[in-house]
């Protein structure tokens, strides 16, 4: 299997609010501290690379946040504007007939076209190429919507190569389809926590991904595991715990905190123990910072943690095959 | 842990509303906390509803039934027995399918038979219809409110779908009927001099070498078909604001107190607020409780270690630097804990300095288990309710 760090295109899907822009931002930074130059992308959300990086806001325009590491975030609209003027090279052309009104609401209307033209500049930076012919850029990662409306992403390129037979869009669609199909070129990383809900979602995700979309899975991703403070043993002493031992005095509130995160790790561990015995792709497990900022230290930390288990595991697939 | 205030005044708005609309960002735990409303109404004698969005197996699984489908099913009462509940009235829960509720909406406002068909057989109908920007949040209000009209329910809980690029709710009736009503589009589809008739205006070639002349037509087909629902759509979509907006209704904003959490909760509020809806008030799940106070945190390993005996025979067996040991562990995992309930409280307090201080705030806190089950819902609801 090529690894996740020569793939032309990574992106990151799971359940909303798992932590998707967090790990994006993580192995982003982690290709660009390898020397890839990796550009980062954001699919017409409101801005949280800013937040996460100190950079400037990142818009539609490509900044740099980082050494080798260069962030947009698309916008439909402005998309559409730079491959409506890449194919009709005049912009009083594109301008008559784009921004005439009534192709503007026809525009508006029609079904999955944002999607599109997101997905479509996201494959044209990835196959970009300089005057030697050599490709711009390293890497792309994107930041995917959430799981539902992230098949319905995906799916877009497969929806139009089976409604069209023939025709520019057609063969469009059938290019960043086949993209996305091509284990080589593309990897899509499942980012969820070890919950009940989460856990359900990505395993279905990935099912439809598999089977349905027939798309290359890159790594799935455990975010916020608890790093066990306690052995054991002192977990089963917590555990078993007289509940009120030590009623209204602080000690009890002491026992009550080990014992959240004695029962937070029992629980975590069997969904991890349920997702592990289920995948067969790489599994990175990320540990819960008790801190909540995501700031460029934290995803530094991340960015660490997956390029060492990411390492572990090609290393033991090596010797394994 | 939500202060008997708030949860008094929340459960009194409750019982004086009729339709309660759960709004919030994806994984807030918006599902749950819609059930756990109905379930509040059941026991206190109502017949309540919780109509959800979410292919919320779980959900189906926390009350007992094996699935949810299109249509309401009762809860049976010997699951509320069996965790000790006495429901005075009736808990039903139903899971829209959006593919059945859009057709549905196609066979009600078609103005004929060949209209219908017409939509039903288009092949981007079939692909796009519970996708089109809006669609799945008007079906979710159309749906609502034919079960609102049918005065069966005396409260009906609507978990709304769980997108974040479509924040609005309240907007999304009418931004589909202007889509679609939108005057150029007129121009697209008349018969004669509309765009998509005139195969050789220069605007339509010019797209044709983008699209093909294929995709045109199949899109001229589909918005021309749609197009007919119009007037349907448009009539339906002003009932459907005037219910949200009127005084049976209350919009609950469900969030959890990270940043972006809090942030969008806001927004929220602002925005439904400009739309003339009532915002009731805001549930703020999964707080991380302050077990420690922070002035505790300093004492000495030795006080703690001594202070701890009796935890258990094999603690109390070690020998007194194995105890300091443990003692400086359930210290630091406390400290690690209060750095977020820190963190919780401020993102609350933020959120309570930027809205009216008439809205409560309720805070649940974060439970170390998930949620999956009736007597969990009913713990839910005894911190949410019975502070």
């Amino acid at each position: 299997m090529t690894s996740l760090y020569d793939r032309r295109m990574v992106l990151f899907s799971g359940k909303g609010g798992v932590g998707k822009t967090t790990l994006a931002s993580a192995f982003a930074l982690s290709c660009a501290r390898k020397g890839q130059r990796t550009l980062l992308i954001e699919l017409n959300v409101k801005d949280r690379l800013n937040a996460i990086f100190g950079s400037v806001e990142v818009g539609p325009e490509i900044v740099e946040i980082e050494q080798n590491l260069f962030a947009v975030n698309i916008s439909p609209r402005v998309a559409m504007e730079e491959y409506g003027l890449m194919k009709l090279r005049v912009k009083v052309v594109y301008k008559a007939v784009f921004e005439n009104r009534v192709v503007q609401s026809f525009l508006r209307v029609v079904p999955g076209l944002n999607d599109l033209l997101m997905l479509g500049k996201s494959h044209f930076h990835a196959m970009e190429v300089d005057s030697s012919g050599k490709f711009i850029w390293d890497k792309i990662v994107i930041d995917a919507p959430a799981t539902g409306h992230g098949i319905f992403f995906l799916k877009i390129p497969s929806v139009i190569t089976s409604i069209l037979e023939s025709g520019p869009m057609f063969s469009d669609a059938k290019k960043i389809e086949e993209f996305l199909r091509d284990p080589k070129m593309t990897a899509i990383n499942l980012v969820t926590l070890p919950e009940e809900m989460p856990v359900n979602e990505t395993l279905e995700l990935r099912q439809t991904l598999v089977d349905e979309l027939k798309m290359p899975i890159g790594m799935i991703v455990a975010n916020s595991v608890y790093e066990p403070v306690f052995d054991e043993q002192e977990l089963q002493w917590v555990l078993d715990a007289d509940p009120d031992k030590f009623e209204d005095t602080q000690t009890q509130g002491f026992v009550d905190a080990a014992k959240f995160r004695a029962q937070r790790v029992e629980m975590q561990a069997e969904y991890l123990e349920r997702l592990e015995n289920t995948l067969s792709e790489p599994f990175v497990r990320v540990p819960y910072y008790f801190t909540e900022r995501f700031d460029f230290q934290t995803i530094a930390k991340i960015a660490d943690e997956i390029d060492e288990q990411l390492g572990e595991e090609s290393g033991s697939q090596r010797s394994a095959g | 842990m939500a202060s008997t205030d708030a949860s008094n005044q929340f459960a009194d708005l409750i019982s004086r509303r009729e339709v309660v609309v759960c709004v919030g960002s994806g994984g807030v735990g918006k599902t749950t906390t819609s059930a756990v409303i109905a379930l509040h109404a059941a026991l206190e004698g109502r017949k309540a509803l919780v109509l959800t969005i979410d292919p919320a197996k779980r959900l189906a699984n926390s009350l007992g039934v094996d699935a949810l489908d299109n249509e309401p099913t009762r809860i049976p009462i010997d699951r509320f027995e069996e965790v000790g509940l006495e429901p005075k009235g009736e808990l039903w829960a139903m899971m829209l399918d959006m593919k059945k509720s859009f057709d549905h909406l196609v066979d009600r406002h078609a103005p004929d038979e060949k209209s219908r068909q017409a939509i039903l057989n288009n092949k981007l109908y079939q692909y796009f219809s519970t996708s089109l920007a809006g669609t799945q949040e008007y079906a979710a209000a159309e749906r609502l409110y034919e079960i609102y009209t049918n005065g069966e329910y005396d409260l009906i809980v609507l978990d709304t779908p769980p997108t974040s690029h479509a924040l609005d709710f309240l907007e999304a009736p009418n931004r589909l009927v202007d889509a679609i009503n939108s005057r150029a589009m007129q121009f697209l589809y008349r018969p004669t001099s509309g765009l998509l008739s005139v195969g050789t205006n220069y605007v339509i070639k010019t797209l044709s070498r983008f699209t093909g002349g294929e995709m045109l037509s199949e899109l001229g087909t589909f918005l021309k078909a749609f197009s007919t629902l119009f007037a349907g759509f448009q009539e339906r979509a002003g009932k459907v604001r005037e219910l949200m907006t009127s005084d049976v209704t209350t919009f609950t904003v469900i969030t959890a107190p990270t940043a972006g959490n809090i942030d969008e909760a806001i927004y929220f509020h602002k925005k439904l607020g400009a739309d003339h809806a009532r915002v009731g008030g805001f549930v703020t799940n999964r707080v991380h409780p302050a077990w420690v106070p922070r002035a505790e945190l300093s004492r000495p390993s030795g006080q703690l270690s001594r202070e701890l005996s009796g935890l258990s025979q094999a603690y109390d067996a070690l020998d007194r630097d194995a105890q300091k040991e443990f003692a400086r562990k359930i210290r630091s995992n406390a400290t690690d804990f209060q750095v977020l309930a820190d963190l919780d409280a401020e993102a609350i307090e933020l959120l309570r300095d930027t809205i009216p201080r008439k809205i409560p705030i309720l805070r649940v806190p974060y439970f170390a288990h998930d949620i999956h089950s009736l007597a969990g819902l009913d713990h839910v609801r005894r911190s949410l309710f019975v502070a």
